[in-house]
């Protein structure tokens, strides 16, 4: 790629004024110069499309006609690829000519990219690297919906029927779920690396082995890469360490994670780790593997005790935030409440402490793990419930590796517009559309399974080694996402009501999860695939779908979209969300929005806005144990806000103009954008659309506790 | 009254068989790749879990749930007063 053909005047003959006269040179991607040669485009064609000789050799000739009669002093690689297109178009051969298409990307928006930032993800920070990954995306985008998919799937995403995510990262997988015991078992061990690394011996050397097999695997997925039960599996390392000492790994932990901006695009790694404060059932009877990868001669039951110190003080660090007293953005902790949380002794006071971790920073996620069920959870609330081979799976851990391979994402708005009322054309425009989602699964799904034929000495070699007697990647084991945006606008305008504002709503709004969830249930028996349904985190495709859906579905899409349209700061609610702005008490907020949730497999989260209030932690473990037991709601997370000064580096609670120690307008306001903590001034405009609604639960969450650490009341 | 059941489901026959589910004012809902709307009213009274592990079910006019064949006969029996 990157040829430029430059047309040079040879010196020596420049008072002869003749075109034929004139030298051309190619610059080629090797920083060489070659002269001009037509029989490149003839090669070109012939190699990257099926035309025949004559009619490369036919267009070859016109083509270098008309540069030659041009009297142009230089032409570009571009140019001469799009000037054979236009004759490949003229004789009709539209095929060959997506075959020689040539991706890149206009002088104007590089310039535009190094200078601005990326708004699509906030997670991104701007910077040199950043500007390398978008560039790169946008190339392998346009790859991917020409080369991966087929027309009618690339045209669907173009129009936002629906939206095919991490285009940028077409020759990925999504995310991934593991656990330490990999690297505990196997060392760091990876398929072209300088070095290799027997298992651990010190806990130090562990956690600089998960760091470091995190940032292979993130430069191997799109998403999300989560940890099992970390503080259980980190356990055996913690013997005979003091209690200042395993302090001082939970910092190394949070602050490793979170400073992790070297990863790509200088994007942290986004990670999620999963904590129990009990001992899983299905890991207790477990052969512990501690120092040096050998088992310790006793299981994880007898690791509870260091297991909950871990988890404790990891949690203490949460609370203390960073530097600055800002919380922390990654690691994601996900705490997992379960039957057997309940019968663990001391769980009050730990549902306690992470309860005013919540308050206070916002950090906990709290997964409800009901009955019988276990889920490993990671990227903005994907779960992956774990079946009857994964519970027999669990007593060798290491093979308990997870992940989604893709993720498409319905405009549902768009299908209630279609449907004008009808129920049986909406079922059957989003049958329709589930059907094309699963086509797009199995497209990506074979040009991954291309990649990984490739084996060790392929693009995915870390994801095909084999350590244990299959591949790291456990394909068989994949999920393939479905996602929706805008539930909450469909039931809307097809019904005349949100979903918040009646009973009838909500249960419109059932009916179409539900056959939604059927859709899929079909496909994978059919295909042998799981298709799953997923609350997307939609955090720049609730902004598209809104904004496209403005333009051709202006007066339908005006009825019902969110967010400010005079300023274009529109969006729709996203994946089964009830209204972002409706002033609904969070308990029936948490149970209303939770009756979706078993519908949904993959994964699904309530959030609760909490602003500058500051609930006690009592409160907080209260409406825990009730959402718990009194609802189905799968995940709920609390999310406060916070101002950060770059003045004066002080942080404050709530969202304000100004800093209100020392004044100064340099301010950052940081709080959740979807599944992360994030600042505000790297949002999309939809998202700050819906930062100005949300409805913040002042009245319900206004009790506030004096004084936090890191986080001091200005006086 | 519903009644949710599934197709396959002897436990559900058993109730089916041994009451004229009509004529006690019980409506029957059979759980199915088909129906949406019986999934939805499943997931209205929040028994997608349960249901997943033990059928039939019976929702009473007050929201209530009683579940599995035995105590759905129980108290079916008791309603007609046998
Ligand atoms: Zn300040």
């Amino acid at each position: 790629m990157g040829t430029i053909v430059e047309l040079h005047q040879d010196p020596k003959v420049s008072e002869v004024k003749e075109t034929t006269d004139l030298a051309l040179f190619v610059r080629t991607s090797n920083e060489d110069l070659v002269t001009w040669n037509r029989q490149r485009i003839v090669d070109a064609l012939v190699r990257e499309t099926l035309v025949d000789f004559d009619t490369a050799e036919a267009i070859s000739k016109e083509v270098e006609e008309f540069i030659f009669s041009t009297k142009i002093s230089m032409v570009t690689a571009p140019l001469i690829r799009e000037l054979v297109d236009s004759k490949l178009i003229e004789r009709g051969l539209e095929k060959a000519r997506i075959m020689h298409t040539r991706l890149g990307v206009p002088l104007y928006d590089v310039d535009q990219m190094i200078v601005h930032p990326n708004k699509e993800n906030a997670n991104v920070p701007h910077g040199p690297e950043a500007t390398n990954l978008t560039l790169a995306e946008g190339i392998k985008k346009e790859y991917a919906l020409l080369s991966v998919f087929s027309s009618q799937v690339g045209d669907a995403h173009m129009r936002g029927d629906f939206h095919l995510h991490d285009l940028g990262f077409i020759d990925r997988p999504y995310c991934s779920g593991q656990s330490l015991e990999y690297i505990k078992r196997f060392g760091l061990n990876l398929p072209n690396a300088l070095s290799m690394a027997k298992p651990a011996k010190h806990p130090e050397v562990l956690l600089a082995h998960m760091v470091k097999f995190a940032a292979a695997l993130q430069s191997h997925f799109a998403g999300a890469i989560g940890w099992d039960a970390v503080n259980l599996f980190f356990a055996p390392y913690l013997e005979g360490l003091s209690d200042r000492e395993i302090k001082q790994l939970a910092q190394m932990m949070i602050f490793e994670f979170s400073q992790q901006a070297v990863a790509r695009g200088g994007q942290a790694i986004f990670t999620d780790i999963n904590l129990y404060w009990e001992v899983p059932r299905h890991f207790e009877k477990v052969p512990a593997i501690g120092p040096g990868g050998k088992y310790t001669g006793k299981t994880y039951l007898d690791y509870l005790p260091l297991a909950q110190k871990f988890v404790w003080l990891l949690f203490d660090v949460f609370k203390e935030g960073d530097g600055a007293g800002r919380p922390f953005f990654f690691p994601k902790p996900l705490v997992h409440i379960t039957e057997k949380f309940f019968q663990t002794p001391n769980h009050q006071e730990f549902l306690n402490h992470i309860c005013e971790v919540a308050a206070l920073k916002g950090n906990t996620y709290f997964v409800f793990d009901r009955g019988q069920t276990a889920k490993i959870s990671e990227c903005c609330r994907l779960s992956f419930k774990l079946e009857a081979q994964d519970l027999l799976d669990a007593h060798e851990p290491w093979r308990m590796r997870y992940c989604a391979l893709q993720n498409v994402t319905i405009n549902f708005p768009r299908l209630a517009y279609q449907a004008e009322g009808n129920d049986t054309t909406l079922f059957a425009k989003l049958a329709e559309s589930v059907e094309l989602a699963v086509e797009a699964h199995l497209q990506k799904n074979a040009f991954i399974l291309k990649l990984l034929s490739l084996g060790e000495r392929g693009p995915l070699s870390l994801l095909t080694m084999d350590r244990d007697g299959s591949p790291y990647l456990r394909l068989q084991r994949a999920t393939y996402l479905i996602g929706m945006v805008g539930l909450n606008e469909l039931v809307q305008y097809h019904t005349g009501e949100e979903l918040h504002e009646s009973q009838k709503a909500i249960k419109f709004g059932l009916k179409v999860i539900a056959y939604m969830k059927l859709l899929t249930d079909r496909f994978s028996q059919k295909y042998g695939m799981r298709f799953v349904l997923e609350q997307t985190p939609a955090e720049s495709t609730a902004y598209r779908f809104a904004k496209l859906d403005l333009q051709k579905y202006p007066e339908q899409a005006g009825k019902v979209i969110k967010g400010d349209k005079a300023q274009g700061e529109v969006y729709y609610t996203n994946s089964t969300l009830f209204n972002i702005s409706a002033q609904m008490n969070p308990v029936d907020r948490v149970r209303y929005e939770g009756l979706f949730h078993p519908l949904i497999e993959a994964g699904a989260l309530t959030h609760i806005w909490i602003g500058e209030s500051r609930p006690d932690k009592e409160s907080l473990a209260n409406f825990i144990i009730k959402t718990f037991k009194l609802t189905k709601n799968d995940q709920i997370a609390f999310s406060p806000e916070f101002t950060t000064c770059r003045a004066c580096g002080q942080t404050s609670r709530g969202l304000m103009e100004k800093c209100p120690y020392c004044g100064s307008a340099e301010v950052d306001g940081i709080t959740r954008i979807t599944g992360y903590f994030t600042k505000i001034s790297s949002w999309n405009k939809g998202k700050i659309g819906e930062l100005r609604d949300r409805y913040r639960n002042t009245p319900y969450f206004s009790m506030r506790e004096a004084v936090s650490p890191g986080v001091e009341e200005p006086t | 009254m519903t009644l949710f059941t599934k197709a396959d489901c002897q436990k559900c026959h058993y109730i089916k068989d041994h009451f004229n589910l009509p004529s006690l004012g019980i409506q029957e809902e059979i759980l199915g790749e088909d129906n949406a709307e019986a999934l939805a009213h499943l997931a209205w009274h929040e028994l997608i879990e349960t249901a997943q592990k033990e059928l039939p079910i019976l929702i009473l006019d007050d929201n209530t749930a009683v579940v599995g064949a035995i105590p759905i006969k129980k108290y079916l029996s008791h309603q007609n007063g046998n």
